[in-house]
């Protein structure tokens, strides 16, 4: 499939996308106060980075909004098209979809495609389960721990990845791109020659294949 | 070996291992040996070439049970050898872009290496395999469609080129990634051939990995390097970053084992030859552990489920099979290709009480002195330090290998033996035999029928000499190095003292830059206190374990705190299973080639997350320099972060 294709295609599920099942059905609003389906209107057939929060978080949760915005600017021509991403609030109790408008807006995150979102505790208990457990009491109850992961999913590939806040952005960047849409033959034979270039570039220069950031 | 013997195979495969004469056995070799025992629909990759579409599996809900099944029904086998075969177009240097090979960089010191003696050629593609008559077929990837793969075969010497071609299906319905990188486990070879987990290429696309098949210690010792670095029993396996264990479930992994003039891969008394059991199917045998979960589905077959911890225990892709043994040595290459699990094994004899079992190499490295293992005094030897060690039990983590002689002359024909886990799987079914008191039916792995040896069957070798090697002489250290294994934010975690979090893999950073040539002690903590083991793998060489420690101790006390050393620890190895709230210090060299390499917990879910990091070999100064002055950029930008939290708070 190409991936030009997938941008004027309906989103699609993949046909072993576990769907509702797995990722619920809660009814969710969002910073503009509307109301969302978890899985039909957020992940369904879509690709997407799920992260949780709550507003008056100041532990990893700010420094994790703004690795957000950062990449967000880097992927901003798909953002909201193939490509959303989710904070879910931890604190429903608190964060009326209100609050969540206030921290957006705060944080000049009030973007296209990403969503800010508040809902039942018991659904969003189940999400952050569903997503982030390890089926260990001791750790999955813990609602400080996975706040600095994210959590990448694209239901058209029914594949998931993670990446971790305070890696570089480059690192994230490419878990995400990990679990794009795949890309055809001829489309792949591109990206590798243009690869084998810089690989030979750097043996030449460095005598072995470094693949760095710089 | 395979290469000359080729043309041998039809005759052969018309054969049941019954009927295999002495002197085809001698005469064949231990490669074509086997032929006889295994499927006769061994597909060789030339027919490969041209392999058929296999229907995608329905998915099913996970149940709580697989389907039930009947106890030693099945024949274990050892994986059909793969045939040596030339590969068109010839490998090269550089990658062949032209001609389909992904993007790699070029072969290192290939002028020392080529042309390669032995050329094979795996096609990762879709397969079915029976794991058991009372099942219908099973949809795996597999290496040219087997599982598991058919077993590769070098020779210390003789260089060899694997090429990888990835035919897996454009789509699946699976869990598996059609993304592969095959990692040889513990190759001493370049990284561009290491299987390194950033570099995995999609289908349609191939990649030549050239194993050298040389002792590490080229640079020192000319020629082939140090014949005291032999090496025996390696793995190749898929090492797709996220994905590894999705990959290794559905099959993408096998043998590859290395014969050398102690080890030559037959029985006879060549010179220099330690003459322990060595035809290869006949009476050296793999012995591939794996657990899976399975579901009959709509489609008419039995497919795997994707759960970590199956309740079905396999053996060379074999639920609880049957084997035919003749009262003489036989020679194990024990594998545990995980994807999670621990293995505790034991050997039951008749009465009911533990048999010995003769540990020879740990994680393809001969011991110098062989260890026998039992319920008695030998007890300790197993190598658990902390969970209850199960008497006479060999402890097997993901990725170790342990070669076993096990030897049934001290048995009577018709006695009936069995290699117990102490782990229960579901059978479903009661034992067809009486089984020795107080041994469960859930707790086989695999039933031994000892037979008298019939006159054509390869003799027994003599008495496992009391000293197979000799280690060679460790050089000085050059450097220190700490590895924490922590749990961080509620994921697993590699992470070095002077880090706030920890790295996650990052195919861009390089978290240690090692100058090539020198030698570096590093020091493996496991910091979660409680619960978690994890078998710990490093790339490139086979390392020494120095010392054991309880937890929380730093380089710099490293004087204190030692736990007893156990014998199975001081052999060479690969893998270092840190209980929880323990550590390990390990010695090993950077020799021969540069490049990017890895450490991680070899518990796939764990290596999936972010239990592994890259680490570097550079070759010179320069490259040092630069090195170090990538990982400052990656490193302050993971410190702006940390402190903006901070900060805030």
């Amino acid at each position: 499939m190409d991936r030009r294709d997938v941008l004027l295609k309906p989103f699609e599920p993949h046909p072993s996308s576990p769907g509702a099942t797995r990722y619920t059905n809660a009814v969710l609003r969002n910073q503009n106060n509307e109301t969302v389906k978890f899985y039909d209107d957020l992940i369904r057939g879509k690709q997407c980075v799920v992260n949780f929060f709550y507003a008056e978080c100041h532990g990893s949760c700010p420094a994790v909004t703004q690795t957000l915005k950062s990449i967000y600017r880097e992927l901003k021509p798909r953002m909201g098209k193939d490509l959303f991403f989710y904070s879910i609030t931890t604190k429903p109790e608190d964060d009326t979809t209100a609050a969540l408008k206030h921290y957006a807006e705060l944080r000049n995150a009030d973007l296209p495609g990403w969503q800010f979102l508040t809902g039942d505790p018991y659904d969003i208990e189940t999400i952050r389960f569903r997503l982030f457990g390890m089926d260990h009491p001791g750790f999955d109850g813990d609602l400080t721990l996975h706040s600095s992961y994210l959590r990448i999913i694209n239901d058209a590939r029914n594949s998931w990845g993670m990446a971790q806040a305070f890696a570089t952005n480059k690192n994230i960047l490419r878990r995400i791109a990990w679990q794009d849409p795949p890309k055809s033959y001829a489309e792949r034979v591109i990206d590798s020659r243009a690869r084998q270039v810089i690989i030979e570039q750097e043996v030449k220069k460095y005598g072995y294949r470094r693949d760095s950031m710089t | 070996m395979p290469k000359k013997k080729a043309n041998n195979r039809p005759e052969i495969e018309k054969k049941t291992e019954g009927q295999v004469s002495r002197r085809t056995v001698l005469k064949i070799g231990a490669a074509a040996g086997a032929a006889g025992v295994l499927a006769p629909s061994m597909l060789t990759s030339k027919e490969a070439l041209g392999f058929q579409e296999i229907a995608e599996p329905v998915i099913c809900v996970t149940p709580p049970t697989s389907p039930p099944h009947h106890p030693f029904v099945d024949d274990f086998t050892a994986p059909f050898p793969c045939d040596d075969h030339p590969l068109k177009p010839k490998p090269t240097e550089f990658p062949n872009l032209g001609a389909g090979e992904a993007d790699r960089a070029p072969h290192p010191r290939w002028t020392q290496f080529s042309p390669a003696h032995f050329t094979y050629d795996m096609s990762a593609q879709a397969g079915l395999h029976t794991f058991h008559s009372d099942y219908s077929p099973t949809y795996i990837w597999g290496f040219n469609g087997q599982y598991p793969a058919p077993t590769l075969f070098g020779k210390y010497g003789k260089s060899g080129v694997v090429r990888f071609r990835n035919n897996l299906p454009t789509t699946t319905t699976t869990f598996g990634r059609n993304e592969i990188t095959i990692h040889l486990h513990n190759g001493h070879h370049g990284s561009e051939s290491d299987g390194f987990a950033g570099d995995f290429f999609g289908t349609g696309f191939w990649k030549d990995n050239l194993y050298p098949n040389c002792y590490a210690g080229l640079d020192a010792f000319g020629g082939n390097g140090d014949p005291r670095e032999k090496m025996g029993s390696f793995w190749f396996h898929d090492h797709r970053a996220e994905f590894t264990l999705n990959n290794n479930v559905l099959g993408l992994n096998g043998m590859y084992i290395v014969y050398d003039q102690t080890d030559p891969g037959h029985e006879h008394p060549s010179s220099g030859s330690l003459q322990l059991p060595g035809y290869y199917g006949v009476t050296d045998f793999p012995l591939i552990l794996v657990d899976h979960r399975f579901c009959p589905t709509s489609g008419g077959r039995t497919e795997l489920v994707n759960a970590a911890g199956g309740d079905k225990f396999i053996v060379n892709g074999k639920i609880q099979p049957k084997m035919t043994v003749r009262r003489r040595k036989y020679r194990f290459r024990i594998l545990n290709t995980g994807p999670t699990q621990t293995y505790d094994l034991t050997l039951i004899k008749p009465d009911g009480t533990v048999g010995t079992i003769v540990v020879v190499a740990t994680d393809a490295n001969f011991l110098e002195h062989p260890i026998p293992i039992d319920a008695g005094a030998n007890a300790g030897n197993s190598n658990s330090t902390t969970t209850p060690i199960v008497p006479g039990g060999l402890r097997v983590s993901v990725a170790e290998r342990y070669d076993i002689v096990i030897d049934f002359g001290q048995f009577n024909a018709g006695d009936k033996l069995y290699l117990k886990e102490n782990r229960t799987m579901n059978v479903g079914n009661p034992s067809p035999d009486p089984l020795p008191p107080g041994l469960a039916i859930g707790n086989v792995m695999m039933q031994f029928n000892v037979v008298n040896r019939e006159p054509w069957f390869p003799v027994d070798t003599p008495a496992i000499p009391s000293t197979l090697c000799t280690y060679p002489p460790l050089p000085a250290t050059d450097n220190t190095w700490e590895w924490q294994f922590v749990l961080v934010g509620g994921r697993f975690r590699v992470k070095r003292p002077f880090d706030t979090i920890g790295c996650t893999f990052d195919p861009d950073h390089s978290a240690h830059c090692i100058l090539q040539g020198t030698t570096e002690e590093w020091l493996l903590n496991n910091n979660i206190a409680s619960g978690w083991t994890h078998p710990i793998h490093i790339h490139f060489e086979e390392f020494r374990t120095l010392k054991r420690f309880v937890n929380g101790v730093l380089v710099a006390e490293l004087g204190n705190a030692s736990l007893p050393m156990f014998p199975l620890a001081s052999g060479r190895k690969d893998v270092s299973r840190l209980e929880a709230g323990q550590g390990a210090l390990i010695k090993m060299q950077f020799r021969d080639y540069s490049g990017r390499y890895l450490i991680h917990c070899h518990n796939m879910a764990h290596e999936d997350n972010f239990m592994m990091v890259r680490w570097d070999i550079v070759p010179d100064a320069a490259a040092l320099a630069d090195c170090l002055a990538n990982q400052q950029v990656c490193e302050n930008e993971m410190k702006a972060k940390e402190s903006y939290r901070e900060e805030v708070a």
